[in-house]
């Protein structure tokens, strides 16, 4: 994308105030998104972004400044602009660039590119037909496909040069159901890194139906009891709480400014002794994965606990250097107009060794959930409530009545630590998570998992 | 014409027979700086052009939009908006509005943003930080303090024979002080913009933060009661937010707005009207014309207190019932995306009382300083609106005891139509859009407490 001995001068640009190191980040993107409402198209556009951003970090300072006129001058125009910051001498030079593999790559079959927008659009439409075609109580479907090939080109004063081709494809499904005056929704998101391929993995139509299924299955509810009891989360449900009551919480630089629950645990017991969980950039085509982070760390995997003892966490290059540590190639941006922050990739708790079934029939008195809704943690103490999408009664072993409107209350580490049973199987989900104004593509997964007691706020 | 016009406008001449094309093209050049403890913690410079493409044929709508400018860049956006065209929908809203006359609007650019060194642009974040934290010893430090600047411009040409552009300054900069009083934190926001560097005053930012975060400090709970509530101007600006949307003739035809069936109705105090103004000098947002090159205007959603219509741009024009027109409102999120719907410069408007009369004229209510989880608590499509709130206690028409983790309840339209009381201190906000707020009373809600 760029010519390497410009990138050369235009990092030795950056240095030039007595900057520690020094970025170029190049990307190009070309994206098609479909969306279809209310049986209409509404919106089929094409997308073709490119620009480049030049960083000059010291200490735990950045200054950045990015462009999308991608010519010799544009760029050392922001180089100095960058460089502008700092007020000292030269200290360092650029080392040579040396091109680095990575480590792992995800296989696309079928390009965006070489597949027709009609194809595409159909997608959409067959998503949204079978969703239709669930029922009279299908009152709004909305569907979309959307696809985006990211060309990422990287290289530091520290030698570091790559080239990367990041290919992601969604399908989306969300349907609203209503009856008697009751109004349940129901989605579906597949995506991955990878390309068409997608569609016959997950064909569109069988997407389309379940999100209509679980919208008209969710009518037929009875309010959730609430009070203290076993919660068994189904594989995958997890995810979120995962995510987002204990990810967070392990990204550096939060635990650099000393404002979350997890910031003085590093080498406790905090989870139960069934709890792996890791962040895995490496899972082959997974929707979270890379080659390289946007620093130009190769793709990891960062185990985060072991046997329920913390032992990482998600870093970028400026945080590790605070803690002390490499980077867990953790440092990620929506694009060349953000700098980079830490943020997960994949974050999953591995299977364990129970089976499914019977870590229900243990069950007395419960709650079994299927996947979790939008929710808040507070940081600082790890509370969190988290709505709760599809849930059911557990009574002796048993599913029995469906109920709406139930809420998880608790908070991370102590969900952790009462976890008395982890599933042989796992399923994970797809999602964008927005952090400081910035989103960026994550998995999230889990086996089924029960914890011993949990509050459940419902309304009766 | 200015090299960005010539762009779009050889982007429309090749339209061909039987086919509409419109190119929107914007080149934006943004800085900004974070300080904390007197150190820069982050700085960001950018310049960045683009261009989006609408085709219209038949009836049917295709975009695309490119970063790259080049002859080839430029012919790929042509040529994907219009297969994108072939594949969409046919819909009577798929129109390309045709020209009218652009009254320019000179005051919303002015010369020498760019000539002001990035150095001097850190030592007013700089500056502002040390004016925040050496007034009051309980002001032990700031989240950060940033300054912040754009020079945007934008140009749109059609083969109807749309054919605009304008270039608009913005400055602003804001510090967020922490005051703290043995465990308890109370953060307090100071912000000051304006249309040039020199326009910005630091000094009123750190006073209004110092204010705002020490005078919450001691925050207690309060008893759930009935009473008047005074908002805050802030806090009536994030309440014109939750509007924004409801308001718009997107949400209506889709079913998704509170006020759907609501025209030529009460829906607000007597007293009160709302205003879309797109050309008031003093709002962010003003324009001489929207992102499709309709020439912006004043628009009043609510007149004395009746529901007059909704906002709109040429598509939901083109939709709705009888010879509906575009009001001018239509808006892109940069050259990235096709237009939608949002407001411009949004406020109450209406006979003014002075802001401290309206505390003044309260002898057991509350002032609410700042809310939280609008964007969950306050429902556009049911009305519902139950958010987190913290302030001040009135008593005897003054500020008393700050209180914090009560709830302020009530419905949308039953707060519009218990505004009783605006204040004469009407001033913008450029957060989540262009939004005025005024101190206002609302003279009854539910708030809840301990």
């Amino acid at each position: 994308m760029l010519d390497e001995a410009d990138v050369r001068d235009v990092l030795d640009a950056a240095l030039g105030t007595g900057g520690e190191w020094a970025e170029v980040y190049a990307e190009r993107r070309d994206a098609t998104s479909i969306s279809i409402d209310d049986h209409r198209i509404e919106e089929l556009t094409s997308g073709r972004d490119q620009g480049a951003g030049v960083r000059v970090v010291k200490g735990q300072q950045a200054a950045y400044a990015y462009t999308n006129v991608l010519t010799r001058q544009s760029l050392l125009d922001a180089a100095r602009a960058a460089a502008a910051s700092l007020q000292g001498q030269q200290m360092v030079s650029v080392v040579d660039l040396t091109r680095v593999v990575a480590p792992i790559t995800h296989a696309v079959l079928r390009t965006p590119s070489s597949v027709s927008k009609a194809e595409k659009v159909a997608a959409a439409r067959a998503a949204e037909e079978a969703a239709w075609s669930v029922g009279s109580d299908v009152r709004q479907v909305a569907a979309s496909y959307s696809d985006v090939v990211q060309r990422v080109f990287l290289a530091n004063s520290l030698g570091h040069l790559s080239d990367e081709t990041r290919t992601r494809t969604r399908l989306v499904c969300q349907v609203v159901a209503a009856r008697d005056g009751i109004v349940q929704t129901g989605f579906e998101g597949p995506g991955g890194s990878l390309g068409a391929e997608l569609l016959d993995l997950y064909p569109p139509a069988t997407v389309g139906r379940a999100a209509a299924e679980r919208a008209v299955r969710l009518l037929d509810s009875v309010p959730s009891p609430a009070g203290e009891m076993t919660v068994v989360l189904n594989a995958g449900g997890g995810g979120v709480l995962f995510h987002e009551a204990c990810g967070h919480g392990l990204e550096a630089d939060s635990i650099v400014k000393n404002t979350t629950v997890y910031s003085k645990r590093k080498g406790s017991q905090v989870g139960s002794t069934l709890v792996n969980g890791v962040d895995d950039a490496t899972v082959v085509n997974a929707w979270g994965s890379f080659g390289f982070d946007d620093e130009g760390a190769p793709a990891q995997r960062t185990v985060l606990f072991d046997a329920g003892v913390q032992t990482g966490e998600m870093s970028d290059r400026i945080s590790a250097a605070r803690l002390g540590v490499p980077s867990s190639g953790n440092g990620r941006r929506q694009s060349y107009a953000h700098l980079p922050i830490p943020r997960m990739t994949n974050s999953y708790i591995l299977p364990g060794e129970s089976d499914p079934a019977a870590i229900l029939a243990d069950v007395k008195h419960g709650l079994y959930a299927e996947g979790l809704g939008g929710g808040e943690v507070n940081p600082a103490t790890g509370d969190f409530v988290f709505g709760i999408t599809e849930a059911y009664l557990i009574e002796n072993g048993e599913l029995t009545r469906r109920v709406r409107g139930a809420n998880l209350i608790g908070n991370g580490p102590q969900a952790l630590s009462l976890i008395d049973a982890v599933g042989s199987d796992f399923d994970s989900k797809e999602g964008m998570c927005g952090k400081d104004g910035q989103w960026v593509p994550v998995g999230l997964g889990t086996p089924t998992l029960r914890i011993a007691k949990l509050t459940v706020g419902g309304t009766e | 014409m200015s090299e960005l016009l010539s762009l779009a406008a050889g982007v429309a001449a090749r339209a061909e027979s039987g086919e509409d094309v419109e190119a929107f093209a914007i080149h934006s050049v943004s800085n900004s700086v974070s300080v904390f403890e007197q150190e820069i913690e982050k700085l960001s410079s950018s310049e960045t052009r683009g261009l989006g493409v609408r085709v219209v044929r038949a009836g049917r709508l295709g975009f695309a939009s490119t970063s790259d400018l080049s002859a080839e860049g430029l012919a790929f956006a042509l040529g994907e908006a219009r297969s994108n065209a072939e594949l969409a929908t046919q819909d009577v809203g798929n129109v390309l509005p045709a020209p009218s006359p652009v009254t320019e609007l000179p005051g919303i650019y002015i010369a020498g943003l760019d000539g002001v060194p990035m150095a001097r642009k850190v030592e007013l974040a700089l500056a502002l930080e040390r004016s925040t934290t050496g007034r009051d010893a309980r002001v032990r430090g700031v989240d950060n303090a940033a300054y912040g600047d754009q020079l945007t411009r934008a140009a749109i040409a059609s083969s109807r024979g749309v054919s605009a552009e304008y270039e608009r300054t913005d400055a602003y900069a804001w510090v967020s002080a922490l005051a703290r009083d043995g465990e308890e934190t109370q953060t307090g926001l100071g912000l000051t913009q304006g249309r040039a560097f020199d326009e910005l005053d630091i000094e009123a930012a750190a006073v209004e933060a110092v204010k705002r975060s020490t005078r919450l400090l001691g925050a207690r709970k309060a008893a759930t009661a009935k009473v008047p509530v005074v908002f805050d101007p802030l806090v009536t600006a994030s309440f014109l937010g939750v509007l924004a949307s409801p308001l718009t003739a997107e949400a209506v035809q889709k079913g998704r707005s509170l006020f759907a069936d609501k025209v030529g109705r009460h829906v607000a105090a007597s007293s009160l009207s709302l205003v879309d103004d797109g050309r008031l000098l003093a709002g962010p947002a003003a324009a001489p014309f929207d992102d499709e090159g309709v020439p912006t205007r004043r628009t009043e959603m609510i007149s004395g207190g009746v529901l007059n219509g909704f906002l709109h741009n040429t598509q939901t024009a083109a939709r709705a019932e009888g010879d509906q027109q575009s009001t001018g409102n239509a808006s892109r999120a940069g050259y990235k995306s096709s237009p939608g719907i949002s407001p411009s410069n949004l406020f109450f408007d209406g006979e003014t009382t002075p802001a401290v009369a309206i505390v003044a004229s309260i002898d057991d209510g509350l002032y609410v300083q700042d809310v939280s989880g609008i964007h969950s608590g306050a429902n556009p499509v049911s009305g519902e609106f139950s958010v987190g709130a913290t302030g001040m206690w009135i008593r005897g028409g003054e500020l008393a005891e700050p209180v914090r983790e009560v709830t302020v309840s009530s419905t949308i339209v039953d707060i519009l139509t218990a505004i009783t009381l605006l204040g004469d201190d009407r001033r913008f906000f450029p957060f989540g859009g262009a939004l005025a707020g005024a101190t206002m009373l609302i003279a009854e809600m539910t708030v809840g407490g301990a």
